[in-house]
């Protein structure tokens, strides 16, 4: 059977991530619960939300025979009664399209009557009955009870036939009075009231919970809000587009380019379209920065944000402007703007609702704060200077050039300086007492202890450890500080030593430098002296800093930092710290029960020389020897680790001297993580078929099959700045712990 | 008989015994020796696994190529001394459907021995 989809979706090898998303949608609807539940999809523009919603009913139309499944895209219509007949002739041909496994069913345009005669051809007078009842009420010039009909359809036809009807409805942000002229409200009033009935399961996809707002949906909704891809999800995406399209480029232009995009598909896309076009390598920063504002303000992003975002004059985007440069956290009031701009209030406000349809902004109890991603921002800025200040379309590009250049794309207050702070805001929240090296605080030692990639294990001497606090709270300064620039400060503040009293309050002072340029003296500067500053609101309390730079510290900076004791950390050592209490999450060893709970941990760094995997193999047998696993087990780990160590090294991106790896040993099992710093493992199976009994098997591209062949897991996962593999053995095998278990 | 290092000549057998671990380098040597016994007229190859602890897939893929050149001759390979977790290497792969797989190399040249090769 095809599983042709309905309606288009992009090939697969341009769709990335959503996985998760899908499956969690696929299953909620496909569960056929009663009362049925739904879920409410939002995301900003272009994130993927039709993408998914349509490979969400792919699925269902293809996978599973409990529910029927009605995809519908809302769009502008003349009338309540146009949409009422154009969302009837849908539901209509897709329940026929089900019912046959047909797609083209579905996809061919037919007039109401024609389905009528269909549905009695085909013995379903019930269904030809809502055709007839909807132009008696067409007829009788009744549009309520037309549009009522027209919604109902998917229940009634539920109850004629005992196969309930799930609904994947999209844009719904459409069903508007902008977008319906006549009796549009009253569409969304009913189109709600249906859905928050329960007869149907449903998922609706919108730009935001607005159109929601005031809806009658309680119950069992789950909200799902879709992001920019992740960082490694966007720089895996922007590295498999760039080679499938044979583009020249640097992994680290591209993860730039990745974040700058906010994980966009659509950005990421056109911009690796753009520069296979442009036949423009992507090889350092002035590539990029030079394709990106043309690509924004020229290119096809720049078209597409022209067509969508229709601004009525230039208050509307001398108001976004303002938006734009308000605090860091983008709030402002009405009245602010009003009286920047020297606008009325009442032209304030017109400008708010129709920006607040283009979700470029919230108003909220006069409160106003920018909605839209980073490249709008730059697209309307360019857009600003042209119409607002009358500079020259190359005079404003020329000058976003320069500017990008001169600040390596690590302005505060863009997204592409987010990421990590988020990062480091979760990690710090998750201190909760745990041990962890002093090496991965102090980036000078851990720079001496892996020079050169020398191999050493770092050990659980306890000299060797820091005990973290137990964090409560963490936040950015911004509220704290006006008008700052230089890295961002977390505060996170908490105890130490487990015991809530004054004595053990600590607050740890958190630096972030998320640019493509190593923290320098003036930011150590900037940070220090802001600290001064900061530990005055936190007097009684027990103080420590702590500086994180993605590319590291140039050595004045780190000098500087560990004259005045201040932790250091690059973006590997924060990863190994993430992952080390990532591991030790309470959550996760609550999952996994007393088994969770890692009884020892070993490092080793080996460098790329010839027969480095032995030395890993070597280490891993003295550990499953203590472990207790068999010869043969261990004889199978030491294979699989050899082979995941080789595929560490062959795809290390040309540039990786070291390769990582950490054993961690449960009471149950051994799980062996090894990491590079290439773009990726090679986790291809290949599965050309024998061409006959007595070929040979293929000669390569075996790696894969023999880990997965030896061990009991093997996960492989893209991981930022790498890629890592997880090999996992139980002391007794899978088999035996299913039998145990049973 | 003749018995160097590396290998052992036995009647119209040779067998090759490959170091501990066959990677790139060592499976590139026992392909060469390979070659030598068959310009030699050698036939019958016996690949003695009794030292070898590990191979990588890249000694696998070495491993396939010569049996293809040695089958290409008409002649055949044989593996003896497998340890548990190289047995399952060649499950996986595939090759001990393709091969004969014996106890010990003195098992591999006694049934070497009575095979009569076109």
């Amino acid at each position: 059977m095809s599983n042709k989809p309905i309606f288009g979706v992009c090939p697969d090898a341009e769709f990335f991530g959503r996985g998760h998303e899908i499956e969690y949608i696929t299953d909620r609807l496909g569960a056929a619960a009663r009362p049925a539940g739904g879920v409410v999809l939002t995301g900003g523009r272009w994130t993927g939300k039709t993408e998914v919603l349509r490979r969400v009913h792919r699925n269902l139309f293809w996978e599973q025979s409990s529910v029927w499944p009605v995809y519908y895209q809302f769009k502008g219509y003349g009338s309540a009664e146009g949409f009422a007949e154009d969302y009837l002739k849908e539901v209509l041909k897709q329940y026929i399209a089900f019912k046959r496994r047909d797609t083209a069913a579905a996809s061919s345009e037919v007039s109401l009557d024609k389905l009528e005669r269909v549905l009695i051809d085909d013995g379903d007078d019930g269904a030809a009955d809502l055709v007839m009842l909807f132009r008696e009420a067409k007829r009788a010039s009744d549009p309520v009870a037309a549009l009522r009909g027209a919604i109902a359809a998917p229940r009634l036809l539920s109850e004629m036939t005992g196969s309930l009807a799930c609904l994947v409805l999209d844009d719904l942000d459409k069903v508007s009075a902008a977008n319906i002229q006549k009796d549009g409200g009253q569409v969304l009033v009913e189109l709600l009231d249906a859905l928050g009935s329960g007869a149907n399961p449903f998922v609706v996809g919108a730009g935001s919970r607005r159109p929601l707002e005031g809806g009658s949906l309680n119950g069992s909704i789950d909200a799902l809000e879709l992001s920019g891809l992740d960082d490694d999800l966007s720089v895996s995406m922007m590295t498999d587009l760039g080679r499938s399209h044979n583009l020249a480029f640097d992994t680290e232009v591209l993860s730039m380019a990745a974040r700058r995009l906010g994980g966009n598909p659509m950005y990421m896309k056109n911009f690796i379209w753009a520069a296979c076009r442009a036949q423009k390598e992507l090889n350092g920063l002035k590539d990029f920065v030079e394709l990106y504002t043309e690509e924004i303000t020229e290119g096809n992003i720049g078209f597409i944000l022209r067509t969508s975002i229709r601004l009525k004059g230039l208050n509307d985007l001398r108001i976004l402007k303002a938006c734009l440069s308000a605090r860091p956290d983008g709030a402002t009031s009405e009245e602010e703007l009003a009286e920047r701009l020297r606008l009325s209030r009442e032209e304030v406000s017109r400008g708010m609702e129709e920006l607040g349809s283009l979700g470029l902004i919230e108003s909220d109890l006069g409160s106003v704060r920018w909605t839209g991603d980073v490249v709008i921002k730059d697209f309307l800025g360019y857009m600003h200077e042209m119409r607002v200040k009358g500079r020259s379309s190359a005079e404003v590009r020329s000058s976003m050039v320069l500017e990008s250049l001169k600040q390596g794309f690590a302005r505060s207050g863009v997204n592409s300086a987010g990421r990590l702070r988020v990062e480091v805001a979760d990690l710090a929240r998750s201190f909760n007492g745990q041990k962890v090296l002093k090496v991965l605080l102090r980036n000078q030692a851990f720079s001496a202890r892996f020079k050169n990639g020398a191999l050493s294990p770092v050990g659980s001497n306890q000299e060797d450890e820091l005990t973290l606090p137990q964090i409560v709270g963490c936040f950015d300064s911004a509220s704290m500080e006006k008008n700052e620039t230089g890295p961002v400060i977390l505060i996170a503040n908490g105890f130490q030593n487990m015991r809530y009293d004054a004595g053990n309050e600590i607050v740890w002072f958190a630096g972030i430098k998320d640019g493509f340029t190593p923290v320098n003296l003036g930011d150590v500067e900037s940070f220090l002296r802001r600290t001064a500053l900061l530990k005055q609101n936190y007097r009684n309390s027990r103080q420590a800093r702590w500086m994180i730079g993605r590319e590291g510290f140039t050595a004045e900076a780190l000098k500087r930092l560990e004259s005045e004791s201040v932790y250091t950390s690059d973006s590997v050592q924060f990863g190994l710290l993430k992952q080390g209490l990532e591991d030790r999450n309470p959550a996760g060893v609550a999952a996994k029960g007393p088994a969770g709970v890692p009884n020892k941990e070993f490092e080793v760094v080996l460098p790329a020389s010839s027969k480095a995997e032995l030395v890993a193999a070597k280490a891993v047998e003295e550990i499953g020897v203590e472990m207790g696993f068999d010869e043969k087990a261990i004889g199978q780990i030491k294979a699989s680790l050899v082979e995941a160590c080789i595929n560490a090294f062959e795809h290390s991106g040309g540039k990786a001297t070291r390769v990582f790896l950490r054993f961690v040993s449960y009471a149950d099992r051994l799980v062996v993580d090894v990491r590079n710093s290439g773009v990726d493992f090679d986790g291809n199976i290949s599965s050309r078929p024998r061409e006959g009994a007595d070929a040979l098997p293929r000669k390569r591209g075996w790696g894969m099959e023999l880990m997965k062949g030896l061990m009991d897991e093997v996960r492989l996962e893209r991981v930022r700045g790498g890629a890592r593999i997880v090999l996992v053995k139980y002391l007794l095998n899978k088999g035996d712990r299913r039998d145990e278990e049973a | 008989m003749k018995r160097h290092k590396n290998c052992r000549e036995a009647g119209d057998s040779v067998i090759l015994y490959p170091d501990n671990y066959i990677n790139d380098i060592e499976g590139e040597k026992l392909e060469d020796m390979c070659d030598a016994f068959i310009a030699r007229g050698f036939k019958k190859i016996i690949i003695d696994f009794a030292n070898t602890d590990l191979i990588n897939s890249i000694g696998v893929s070495i491993l396939i190529g010569i049996i293809e050149k040695v089958r290409d001759k008409k002649g055949v390979v044989a593996f003896s001394s497998l340890n548990a977790v190289n047995r399952d290497i060649f499950n996986i792969v595939g090759l001990t459907r393709h091969i004969s797989v014996y106890e010990d190399d003195e098992q591999a040249v006694a049934a070497q021995s009575e095979r009569v090769l076109m």
